[in-house]
């Protein structure tokens, strides 16, 4: 059962006299509860894909549906927890504050059956407990970060979509916070559109994984990930798991040849 | 040295936090040279943290400086106390009358505040509107850029001519001193957010009201703290120009009946006042300031 679908969907970006097709004939389902990353080159899309499903962009054809809703109208209900690549906290609130933001802004639509996790027990499963009342500018861009990924989790949205959340970051907490994240989400099994650009986390993290190539931007290859969870640092090291990550390198690379 | 100090410890208190071993051995390093160094630091040294480096000990050394070296020039030079009165003689004046010059002062201080406040409020609600619509902008700036560039000496015996001589013409020109800068600044602070706060909040389907309340304006803050920096201290001379041009009461009253008999120590008084009034009302934009951009950077250059 498909929850997010893609049909036939196409986007051209228009500047002045220069057209860029964005993206070509996309098909693609989605299920619930499912972590999905899209990985490619850059301008191969998947930002702007990202941003469809997320009713900040619109397509030009083709039709996009969140559980039968438009994209708009999920956004209307507030479905989704948008984590975009730098951490988009307010400078001028709390970390708590900047957690209670998305109950703060279109009250209206706030789900009645969304039930609001406690903030301070989602700060402290990303370690950052001890920081509910520091500014934004006193944290690490790492911590940052795991803010805005606990805020996705604590929105009450059943689907987050991220857009290369840890791309500022060092490999080393990269690594890290991948993990933070992976068991953040097995423990609550949301719906996942992932964007990378970063093939290990995206066959750590992934049930799916949706390779595309540039210009046009389109679907190369869908593989599914079947490793079993929960998944812990060991599965690194699993014969399957470097097979997973040659096998998308393989498609990558024909796209670059 | 105050500052200084809460820098410090924030810091540490900061790396503290992380809490692993390796890190919190490396703050006490940190810290070590400093408690040991600071009794052994010269006087010299000591004396310039503490007096010198961070503190208005610099600036009060220099007006006072600038006052005895004047006094002095007046008395060595035997300058006649109509070009140029002795800083003891502008005391004795302003102590003499004093009630004569606070009351006029508070006129002044009223017509001054009460045209910065009127135009910096139109400024930003103008401001919200050209913000949100290029289409206003195009329309609106140039008539903001026309009252700007129009020197306001010029348009002050209009005022007068149209609404007498009592505070309204003051107070409007006040206003509209105060007005441009606070327009442009609030344009471009409520225009400048982050294009990742602005999509994040699209992505809850805030409405404007909203992105306007919890991202525009809380982001144009320190743009408009600092115009308003500017132009509390034009606004005063808003008011004296106002003033010159048709009172009976007021500080630029004053200087220019002053002027008149050539009472220059009055004169001076009269400016002193109004150098005091300016730097008052600075600081006091300076402490709210302060107080409200806590989380910005500029709050931190404030001593």
């Amino acid at each position: 059962m498909s929850y997010i679908q893609l049909k036939n969907v196409s986007k051209t970006f228009r500047q002045r006299e220069q057209t860029t097709k964005a993206l070509q004939h996309i098909d693609l389902h989605i299920e619930k509860s499912k972590f999905v990353s899209l990985i490619g080159p850059s301008g191969c899309g998947k930002s702007t894909l990202l941003r469809m499903i997320g009713g900040l962009v619109k397509g030009d054809e083709g039709e996009v549906t969140i559980g039968g809703l438009s994209p708009k109208e999920a956004q209307k209900q507030k479905q989704f927890g948008f984590v975009p690549q730098s951490p988009a906290l307010f400078p001028w609130r709390t970390v708590l504050e900047n957690m209670n933001l998305p109950f703060e802004v279109n009250k209206k639509s706030i789900q009645a059956s969304a039930k609001r996790e406690d903030p301070m027990e989602l700060l402290s499963s990303v370690g950052l407990g001890d920081f509910a009342h520091s500014y934004a500018k006193e944290l690490s861009g790492g911590m940052q970060q795991r803010v805005g990924i606990a805020r996705a989790f604590g929105s009450g949205a059943p689907i987050l979509l991220m857009d290369e959340p840890f791309s500022a970051l060092d490999e080393i907490t990269r690594e890290k916070i991948s993990y933070q994240l992976l068991h953040i989400w097995e423990s609550h099994q949301k719906t996942v559109v992932f964007v990378t650009h970063n093939i290990r986390e995206a066959v750590l993290l992934s049930d799916k994984v949706v390779i595309m190539s540039a210009r046009p931007g389109k679907i190369t290859k869908i593989i599914d990930i079947d490793l079993p969870r929960p998944r812990s640092a060991d599965i690194e090291e699993s014969a399957q798991f470097h097979q997973y990550m040659s096998e998308i390198r393989g498609y990558l690379r024909d796209e670059w040849q | 040295m105050n500052g200084n100090n809460r820098a410090l410890h924030d810091k540490s208190g900061y790396v503290e936090r992380k809490g692993t071993s390796i890190v919190s051995n490396i703050n006490e390093k940190a810290k070590a040279p400093l408690d040991v160094n600071v009794p052994k630091k010269p006087f010299a040294k000591r004396f310039k943290k503490k007096y010198v480096s961070s503190s208005y000990w610099p600036s009060l050394a220099a007006f006072i400086g600038l006052f005895i070296i004047w006094e002095l020039c007046t008395m060595m030079f035997n300058i006649n106390p109509i070009t140029l009165p002795a800083p003891s003689s502008v005391i004795q004046e302003f102590v003499s009358s004093f009630s004569f010059y606070i009351s006029h002062a508070w006129v002044t201080l009223q017509e001054a505040v009460l045209g910065f406040l009127l135009g910096m409020s139109i400024a930003i609600m103008m401001g919200v509107l050209m913000a949100h619509s290029s289409v206003l902008e195009r329309t609106l700036l140039p008539i903001a850029v026309l009252a700007n560039v129009t020197p306001i000496m010029a348009i002050a015996p209009l005022f007068i001519l149209w609404f007498g001589f009592g505070t309204l013409p003051k107070v409007l020109i006040a206003a509209i001193i105060t007005f441009f800068p606070m327009l442009v600044n609030s344009i471009m602070g409520f225009r400048s957010i982050d294009e990742n706060h602005y999509e994040y909040m699209r992505s809850l389907h805030a409405s404007k009201l909203e992105i306007f309340m919890k991202l525009r304006f809380p982001n144009s803050l320190p743009y408009l703290f600092s115009a308003a920096k500017t132009c509390v201290s034009l606004s005063v001379m808003g008011a004296v120009v106002g003033e010159w041009s048709g009172a009976t009461e007021g500080l630029g009253n004053v200087i220019m009946m002053a002027s008149n008999y050539m009472q220059t120590n009055r004169m001076f008084a009269a400016i002193f006042m109004l150098a005091i009034m300016g730097i008052t009302l600075t600081n006091i934009v300076r402490y709210i300031e302060k107080k409200v951009l806590y989380w910005h950077v500029s709050a931190n250059d404030w001593k």
